[in-house]
């Protein structure tokens, strides 16, 4: 973190406009730095009148006016690209919760915090790198706008200088190059360091933020595990309901055959003939319980291969990129072309597209997955297209992948899959 | 013997009509789910009723509950419910109704065409005939279980063949027994599992059953 910083303050000697984009921060930051302090004055005042009970009846009030402010920064935060997510429950309903929130409720307490801080040491070095800003800009260009202005009426350094009195300019551009000085070497570490106290106290606190990441953890982990099951139940039902009962045909029908091919030849040849088909449509049902759970096209040929023959065999006319160096595992793979299954089969059906583009790329450890159509859009879970979606979903949330669809009425469709492959 | 037949496949509802009819029994309706198995059963009055477990709309066990159903209207109505796999709670369940005139079954024993029909002529006759398979999933479950430990291999092998519904002289030519042995192993078995020894086969089918399912 330091390191980081003494760098950034080298580099700003090359780059003036980091500066000047500092000092503008700096700006905003005084704003809330001084609301802030009006906040603890106030929460002063409250503490003070609590004393005889009155007070007590202000807390919450105070509450979500010290809310409101935090929640400023946290949007002058979260415009300078820091990611700033509210920490706490809806404001508690009644004095008595309000005070317990100030005394108890950790997020309120690090509001709290920040409060002083910002309001305080904060606004102070706000404060100054934006007086540096001006002083600098003042200071400097004194001696000519000294002239307009009465003898003696132009001052610098809080009007002890007179610039034009004797050296008084001298010593005004010599306050200017020192604010010069400031303005570009400290106002970038000021700026970071009135970050600082919001980005930490102000974000919820780190423990929270991992028992958020084990909820959505152990969402992710019960959908996969439902989408096994989903899974299983399917692969249970396809093997029952079809080769199972072909098979259990075939048993009944060979022994009917065998006990009455002496009496009645010509039944056990009907029997046999029946045992037949059911044995072959047994097998051509195995044969779609396989290639459902995992394709045998994957295994052999793997993705790109898969997917090449999956693009030539699309009803509409589809090109294919494929560009992954390392193999991700199984899961991966046969998930990504399961998306590329199911959506290259929702353009043939839904969207009257007249051509498509299939493409997967890993990226270090995360395995993209894009198909584009010129169709007429409006894919959403749920229409009628939308089995075909929710089961994408399903099969990505269950890897921690993430899935978007861009499909404005009119086209053109786009569906970004993006999968972990875990490394 | 007039018989209603439930099955929501189409070639296995053929196969078992063929098979049946070339047995010479009189399959007078063939349906395909468990509603229309109510109300052939109501038209037609079998002797005896064939089911599929699972039968739409939900493929789980409607050929149970439609069984059961069906011998809450008709008590003692004969049923012999085929299962592509055999689950022993659905045997608690049929036999819950009354251990006569039921049966269990694999589906594939109806290949056994011979073996097939005297089950079903058993159950037709007030009698059981519970699937080896589920005999032998209630002895698996209750291995390692006190008493059963006490019987000898033979005697074992004597219980399931009861457990199945067999009767003497069934169990008798299947072990190969002479009618006295088997007497013997049979009052053995009574005596080492505490059960009452009874002649008649149904009763002692749901002894037996009982005691496997009960002390689980």
């Amino acid at each position: 973190m330091n390191h980081r910083i003494r760098d950034d303050g080298r580099s700003i000697l090359r780059r003036p406009q980091a500066a000047v984009r500092a000092w503008v921060h700096l700006v905003l930051a005084a704003g809330t730095g001084l609301l802030a302090l009006c906040a603890v004055l106030l929460g002063l005042a409250v503490a003070v009148l609590s004393l005889i009970g009155l007070g007590l009846l202000l807390v919450r009030p105070w509450l979500a006016l010290v809310r409101s402010i935090a929640d400023l920064e946290r949007g002058r935060l979260r415009r300078l690209g820091h990611p700033m997510t509210p920490p706490y429950d809806p404001l508690p309903k009644g004095w008595r919760r309000a005070v317990e929130a100030v005394r108890e409720d950790r997020a309120t307490r690090r509001d709290l915090g920040w409060l002083a801080l910002h309001g305080t040491g904060g606004l102070v070095l706000a404060v100054i790198g934006v007086q540096s800003g001006t002083a600098m800009v003042t200071d400097l260009t004194s001696p000519l706008w000294a002239r307009l202005l009465p003898r003696g009426e132009a001052t610098v350094l809080l009007g002890l200088v007179q610039v034009d009195v004797g050296q008084g300019w001298i010593i005004a551009l010599a306050a200017g190059l020192l604010a010069g000085i400031v303005f570009f070497v400290l106002t970038p570490l000021l700026d970071r360091a009135t970050q600082e106290t919001g980005l930490r106290l102000l974000s919820p606190h780190p423990d929270v933020d991992l028992s958020a990441r084990i909820t959505q953890l152990t969402a992710t982990r019960a959908a996969a595990l439902d989408a096994h099951g989903v899974e299983l139940r399917r692969i249970e039902r396809a093997l029952h309901d079809g080769a199972q009962n072909r098979l259990v045909g075939v048993a009944m029908l060979t022994g009917a055959a065998r006990e009455s091919v002496r009496q009645d030849p010509e039944m056990a040849e009907a029997m046999m003939e029946r045992a037949h088909g059911a044995a072959e449509d047994a097998l051509a049902e195995l044969r779609g319980v396989v290639r459902s759970i995992l394709p045998p096209v994957l295994a052999d040929r793997g993705l790109q291969g898969a997917l090449s023959a999956l693009a030539a065999a699309c009803a509409v006319p589809c090109t294919c990129e494929v560009e992954v160096a390392v193999r991700c595992p199984v899961s991966v793979e046969s998930t990504a072309y399961f998306v590329a299954a199911e959506a290259l089969t929702n353009v043939s059906r839904h969207s009257d597209a007249s051509r498509a583009e299939l493409e997967v790329r890993r990226t270090g450890d995360r395995l993209r997955v894009s198909v584009r159509d010129d169709g007429r859009g409006g894919a959403r879970p749920g229409s009628s297209s939308g089995t075909g979606l929710t089961g994408i979903a399903r099969r990505v949330a269950a890897l921690d992948g993430t899935v978007q669809i861009d499909s404005p009425l009119g086209g053109p469709t786009l569906l970004e899959v993006e999968l972990p492959c875990g490394s | 013997m007039r018989i209603v037949i439930a099955e929501d496949d189409a070639l296995l509802r053929e196969g078992l009509t063929m098979v049946l009819r070339a047995q010479d029994l009189d399959v007078v309706a063939a349906v395909g789910d468990g509603e229309q198995f109510l109300s052939a059963v109501d038209e037609h009055r079998p002797d005896a009723a064939v089911l599929d477990v699972r039968m739409p709309p939900t493929h789980t066990d409607e050929g149970i509950r439609a069984a059961v159903a069906a011998r809450e209207r008709i008590p003692g109505l004969p049923v012999l419910v085929l299962s592509a796999y055999v689950e022993q709670s659905f045997a608690a369940d049929l036999l819950h109704s009354g251990a006569q005139g039921v049966g269990y079954l694999l589906k594939e024993r109806v290949g056994r065409v011979s073996e097939f029909v005297a089950a079903l002529h058993r159950v037709a006759d007030g009698g059981t005939a519970i699937d080896p398979e589920v005999v032998a999933q209630l002895f698996a479950r209750r291995r390692g279980a006190d008493r059963l430990d006490a019987l000898s291999p033979r005697e074992r092998e004597v219980l399931a063949a009861m457990a199945e519904g067999l009767g003497n002289t069934a169990v008798a030519a299947r072990l190969a027994l002479s009618d006295n042995a088997l007497h013997k192993h049979i009052r053995s078995i009574f005596a080492k599992l505490g059960l009452s020894p009874d002649d008649s086969s149904d009763r002692r089918v749901a002894a037996v059953l009982r005691y496997l399912e009960g002390t689980r």
